[in-house]
């Protein structure tokens, strides 16, 4: 793999050397090379802009507006739909609730993933594939399907799990387990990509490095904090984005499961957009409900990338 | 300046904050059906019809089998169906609505066409199609149809059928349980006492895994879980005049006070992460005694899964005169601005709910007519004995509150109420919360 270049060169000499990278072609062939480049660009710009940028533009023009089904009569409001938001007691909730979600599910996504890649890496292809297969499953299957199943292995009167344990337990429709339930379900689905991440990840740790340390009396755990969890640091906090951002939208396994409930229990803050924009048609509030959580991942990002302390984003 | 961290978090508020403005989750479940926007070719109009499961007319092969017939009156319009479900069609609807990519005809009830998407100005007025002749035959069965299909003196839906919702009782383990003495087999109506008693034998004999699940989930089949507590004994829903919401009245609270007692005694269940299908699936099955979302729709489309008498009851009511939710279904057209496209949509409408194709068209959806002039469409067919069940009921519609303001946001306000109840929240509180949250979405 190709190096960058080292980072640590002044400004200064970083603009010295890019002159010197076009100092032997003409103006014109420059100006070629950067209409070419920005051709290249241009499809994924486009996507980019069409998909992301414009939606959060009318998204946030939204939030100030008081909009229903009927858009040609949305009223400007100003901040209300925000005003509101914050003494909304089910928009609490669901803040509490997505918050306990993040908490609870990013860790164990991270840890248990780290923990099953450390143990599969070095085992032989064959088997390694296998366990990277397993655990890839429930990506590949898709939430949908993978929440049918749950939906029927937690069913109070026929469900597997009640059965299993000869119980009559209404596991979704109980205020004291349908969340733990739903954070189960998420952390099945979330661990497939970072297991098959980190199994990569590790299998790139600088063996000399590794061997080094082993020879210089380094016990495993020396080896691996300050050996390998620098080396994979990148990895790591590419997964932990990720995952607060899948934790964040957590949408499909509360609409097919619990819908918001019993009694806002497992509301999240995704969940309830959607409520509010599609069942009750406040498209308005809806948007600016987004604009919150979009801050919120946003802080919680750069959380982790200061927590990390790297520069590899 | 390094760009990289400002731009990660940049994707990182973009990503989410796009996934809010476009409305669905990149996880969501839901997919918006091709758009209505169809493009004539040569001389041809093309329209598009969206249909909710309405008997046959949610199945794809019979309503292609009605369109063929249409074309052979009108080759020069061209119609294509996309089927909807209940438990995301309006999800469908209203990304359609937004993103302008509605279909010309829909097939629903007034209180998605009328309240709805009427209110909000989406829809096509169809009061040339309400001629006196077809306003005098619909008022002889119900004068109740024609006013929910109309609003402000503009007609949003022109109706094809009706039928009143009601609940069902598995017969075999009633009789099991000897509970068939607390109803009356030939009215098909029982007390509220009896309703308690029959509770109370299901569960002295053990004949049902299950008594009965009140589904407290999603925002479909409340007319069951309404109807229930309104009958018990007598309450409202809504004022007479439909303007304003009456759940919160003492007569429903004694009914909700009733039901969590029954809940916490074991005689009935309750569920917050049942839909009403969820709970239809357990009573096809044989786990629970009774559903209390039932009609001739929900009887044909679990005829091949039951393997015992599904016997259609009125809700138990304390004076044995039940007052059941009615439903009516029938045709809107979404105002797509192009008059030539309605046109054709208004003769689509014509061709199904008027003349010779009434009476079939009225036989798909296995309900009633809503024409007097049509009289028993199903004497002499094969679903005749079903019929007759359903039609023993539709003495006991009552009123059709379905057109009250703010109706698509109460719904979903109601399941949460029941979660609340059924969560031990004092019964009382709970009603007057949906009461006053219901009525400040009317507006």
């Amino acid at each position: 793999m190709a190096q960058n270049p080292a980072p640590a060169v002044a400004g200064g000499k970083v603009k010295k050397q890019k002159r010197s990278q076009f100092s032997g072609m003409s103006k014109a062939l420059v100006r070629r090379e950067t209409i070419s480049a920005y051709m290249f660009l241009l499809p994924s710009l486009i996507f980019f802009v069409g998909f992301v940028v414009i939606p959060m533009i009318m998204c946030l023009v939204y939030s100030f507006l008081d909009m229903g089904l009927d858009v040609g009569s949305a009223k400007f409001i100003g901040l209300s739909n925000y005003v509101e938001m914050f003494n909304d007691p089910v928009f609490r909730k669901g803040l509490l609730n997505t918050v306990i979600i993040v908490v609870v599910a990013v860790p164990s996504v991270t840890a248990f993933s780290l923990w099953v890649s450390s143990a599969i890496y070095q085992m032989k292809a064959v088997t390694r594939s296998f366990f990277r297969c397993v655990f890839y499953l429930p990506v590949v299957t898709g939430t949908v399907a993978v929440t049918v199943v749950w939906k029927w292995m937690f069913n109070t009167y026929n469900g597997l799990i009640n059965q299993v344990f000869g119980s009559t337990h209404n596991w979704l429709g109980d205020p004291s387990t349908a969340l733990a339930c739903i954070i189960m379900i998420l952390f099945t689905t979330s661990i497939g990509q970072p297991i098959v991440l980190y199994v990569a990840a590790l299998g790139n740790v600088d063996q000399s490095l590794v061997e080094a340390a082993q020879v210089d009396g380094a016990t495993k755990l020396q080896v691996f904090w300050k050996i390998k969890w620098p080396q994979i640091m990148p990895t790591t906090l590419y997964i932990l984005v990720i995952t607060t951002i899948n934790s964040f939208q957590c949408f499909a396994l509360i609409q097919l499961l619990t819908r918001g409930g019993p009694n806002h229990a497992t509301d999240t803050i995704m969940y309830y957009i959607f409520d509010m924009a599609y069942n009750v048609h406040r498209f308005g509030y809806a948007n600016a409900m987004g604009v919150i959580l979009a801050i919120i991942i946003a802080i919680f990002s750069a959380i982790q990338f200061k927590v990390a302390k790297t520069d590899n984003g | 300046m390094n760009m990289k961290k400002p731009l990660a978090l940049l994707l990182a508020a973009g990503l989410s904050l796009g996934l809010a403005a476009c409305g669905n989750g990149s996880q969501g479940s839901t997919e918006t059906p091709a758009a209505g926007g169809n493009t004539p070719s040569g001389d041809q109009t093309a329209i598009t019809i969206w249909t909710y499961p309405i008997g046959k007319f949610g199945d794809k092969e019979s309503v292609d089998a009605l369109i063929a017939k249409f074309n052979e009156v009108h080759p020069e319009i061209s119609v294509t169906l996309e089927t909807l479900d209940y438990q995301n069609g309006d999800t469908q609807v209203t990304g359609a609505i937004t993103a302008g990519t509605t279909p010309d005809i829909i097939m629903e009830g007034p209180e998605r066409l009328v309240t709805n998407w009427g209110a909000a100005g989406k829809m096509v007025d169809l009061s040339d199609l309400w001629t006196d002749e077809v306003k005098a035959d619909i008022a002889a069965t119900s004068e109740s149809v024609v006013s929910a299909c109309q609003l402000d003196g503009k007609y949003y839906e022109y109706p094809l059928c009706m039928t009143t919702h009601c609940m069902a009782i598995n017969y075999e383990m009633f009789e099991k349980a000897g509970a068939l003495q607390y109803i009356d087999e030939e009215t098909r109506t029982w007390t509220t006492e009896d309703f308690q008693a029959a509770m109370q034998a299901l569960k002295d004999s053990g004949a049902a895994p299950v008594n009965g699940i009140v589904y407290c989930g999603g925002t479909g089949g409340d007319q069951g879980t309404r109807a229930l507590v309104n009958n018990l004994y007598s309450g409202t829903y809504t004022n007479a005049e439909h303007t304003e919401y009456t759940a919160n009245s003492p007569e429903n609270v004694e009914a909700l006070t009733l039901l969590q007692t029954m809940v916490n005694d074991g005689l009935l269940t309750s569920d917050a992460s049942f839909v009403a299908s969820d709970e239809l699936q357990q009573f096809a099955n044989g786990t629970a005694a009774m559903t209390f979302c039932w009609n001739a729709s929900n009887k044909a489309q679990y005829a091949s899964q039951v393997a015992f008498t599904p016997f259609a009851m009125a809700f138990p009511s304390d004076d044995g005169t039940p007052e059941l939710c009615g439903g009516i279904w029938g045709f809107g057209i979404f105002d797509n601005g192009d008059q030539a496209r309605i046109d054709a949509a208004k003769e689509f409408i014509k061709f199904v709910c008027d003349g010779d194709q009434a009476v079939e068209s009225v036989q798909m959806t296995g309900f009633f007519p809503v024409r007097a002039s049509l009289g028993n469409v199903y004497a002499g067919t094969e679903q005749e004995a079903d019929a007759e069940e359903f039609l023993k009921l539709m003495p006991y519609l009552g009123d059709y509150y379905n057109v009250t303001g703010g109706w698509t946001e109460q719904r979903t306000l109601w399941f949460n109420m029941l979660q609340q109840v059924f969560s031990g929240t004092d019964p009382q509180t709970a009603a007057d919360d949906f009461v006053s949250q219901a009525n400040a979405n009317i507006k």
